[in-house]
């Protein structure tokens, strides 16, 4: 379970996220939605421990991030990697960071869709094979909590069928899934719970469902940033 | 430490691979060739005149190599965002860096040998049979890299790489010049004394690490002219290493 707990971020006197509570149950898919600028990726960045909150209480199994880097996964934004590696010897030095090295490279490469391109080094990579192998090492050491910030961007539409096809096979697994996205219609798709941040505050947590009602995500979306 | 090794393994790679530095070392090369014409030219000091330019060229390109890389190494790092998935991971700030340090210092370490094989060859070539005194100079450039490195390395967690290099190189030019500034201050007011001798302990000397000039003329050095210097770097890069983990560290990246 990942609880968060009254947190905030201030950059100089900038409030990037404010008073955020929030309470991910094992096994769920979370979106967590919002406006460019919303805040939505300061806070992952402390979820996983590569920024430090204000203030504010984020724990993951009871504990605090640093104590369970091991059951984590990340991925960035428009990941960027070591030019000059291999798929392949990149996802090697992952896993070499980790002491729980469960998980084949073949395996995930294939799972990715990167089997092919293993030997090949990244820098010819397209921007939605560096997406694969974001998700790639994101999963390498076979995580309990799964943070991805924008997953689907620079994805063709075969590319976020099977990565969608992958975050419901790891839920299936029970792994707990925390991400950022900008396409709504993915999030309705595939996500049991959804949090609305809007300037740095969270204005909506709780059911894609009832959020919804009648209308699409999106409209409803839309309505509630319109109406705040 | 496992993951300071993974750490340092992959940057060795990484910095292997960069095609700037087969570039450097296709000229260092060519250098440590052309002593032989230097040698040639000079009167009846031809083995002499080689080692010099030698051990001046091997020292020239090693500091030319750890610029380029060594001041981009960790800006690279934050600018493409590869530190924000290595650091997601149970890796520490100081890991991370002490790993980009080793990986670093050994891919610098290897072109240093390989030209000091060229500089070897050279010599013997010429007739100075096998030059070991060469060696002692080398060892200690080895432990000046590993101090410069850290320079840059520190530099690189808070500014461009052209800005690191300009600062790097600054740092290299007072680092050999720190003898020379107390000298000129020996005749000068109290203050100025005072003043230059606070810059000439806390900026690096580097002049400790040279060597050269005495191993040209055959002169062998003595244990603490070695053994001094490889304390000095291990104890200056540790305290370098920790302010750059201290600036990372204070950073939002």
């Amino acid at each position: 379970m990942i609880n968060i707990t009254k947190l905030s971020k201030t950059y100089s006197k900038d409030k990037i996220v404010e008073d955020l509570s929030l309470t991910i149950n094992k096994g769920q898919i979370f979106g967590f939605l919002g406006p460019n600028g919303a805040g939505k990726t300061t806070t992952m960045k402390m979820l996983v421990g590569l920024s430090t909150p204000s203030c504010g209480i984020i724990e993951i199994n009871n504990s605090s991030i640093n104590k369970n880097k091991e059951l984590i996964g990340y991925m960035p934004e428009d990941p960027y990697f070591y030019d000059h590696l291999t798929a392949k010897e990149f996802l090697t030095f992952m896993q070499e960071l980790f002491k729980n090295k469960t998980k084949d490279i073949q395996n995930i490469l294939k799972l990715v869709g990167l089997e092919k391109a293993m030997h090949q080094k990244i820098q010819e990579f397209s921007k939605g094979m560096k997406q694969r192998l974001g998700l790639a090492q994101a999963i390498i050491n076979d995580p309990q909590y799964l943070f991805l910030d924008e997953p689907l961007d620079g994805l063709d539409p075969i590319g976020r069928r099977e990565f969608k096809e992958i975050f419901l096979n790891l839920k299936k697994e029970g792994k707990t899934i925390f991400f950022n996205s900008h396409v709504l219609s993915d999030v309705e798709e595939i996500c049991d719970q959804i949090g609305i941040i809007n300037k740095g505050k969270l204005i909506y947590s709780g059911d894609v469902k009832t959020f919804c009602g009648k209308k699409s995500l999106e409209d409803a979306f839309v309505e509630k940033l319109i109406n705040k | 430490m496992k993951n300071i090794l993974t750490i340092a393994k992959n940057t060795f790679k990484e910095t292997i691979r960069d095609k700037i530095l087969y570039g450097i070392f296709a000229f260092a090369l060519l250098f440590l060739l052309s002593t032989i014409f230097f040698g040639s030219i000079s009167l009846g000091e031809d083995v002499k005149v080689v080692k010099d330019f030698g051990l001046a060229g091997i020292y020239a390109f090693s500091i030319i190599i750890t610029v380029f890389l060594g001041t981009s190494l960790i800006y690279k790092e934050i600018e493409k965002r590869t530190l924000y998935v290595i650091l997601s991971k149970p890796v520490t700030i100081i890991q991370f860096l002490l790993g980009k340090f080793f990986g670093l210092f050994a891919s610098v370490s290897l072109n240093i040998l390989l030209m000091t094989i060229v500089h070897l060859a050279v010599v013997y070539f010429k007739g100075g049979g096998f030059d070991y005194l060469s060696l002692w100079s080398i060892l200690l450039l080895i432990f000046e890299i590993a101090l410069f490195i850290s320079i840059a390395i520190l530099f690189s967690t808070f500014s461009t790489p052209l800005a690191g290099a300009i600062y790097s190189i600054i740092l290299l030019y007072i680092g050999h010049s720190l003898g020379l500034l107390l000298d000129y201050v020996k005749n000068s007011g109290a203050l100025a004394k005072f003043f230059a001798n606070v810059v000439y302990y806390i900026l690096p000397n580097l002049e400790k690490f040279n060597i050269r000039n005495s191993v040209v003329h055959g002169i062998h050095p003595t244990g603490s002219d070695i053994i001094y210097p490889i304390l000095y770097s291990s104890l200056y890069s540790i305290i370098l290493l920790w302010l750059a983990a201290t600036s990372l560290k204070k950073q939002e990246i």
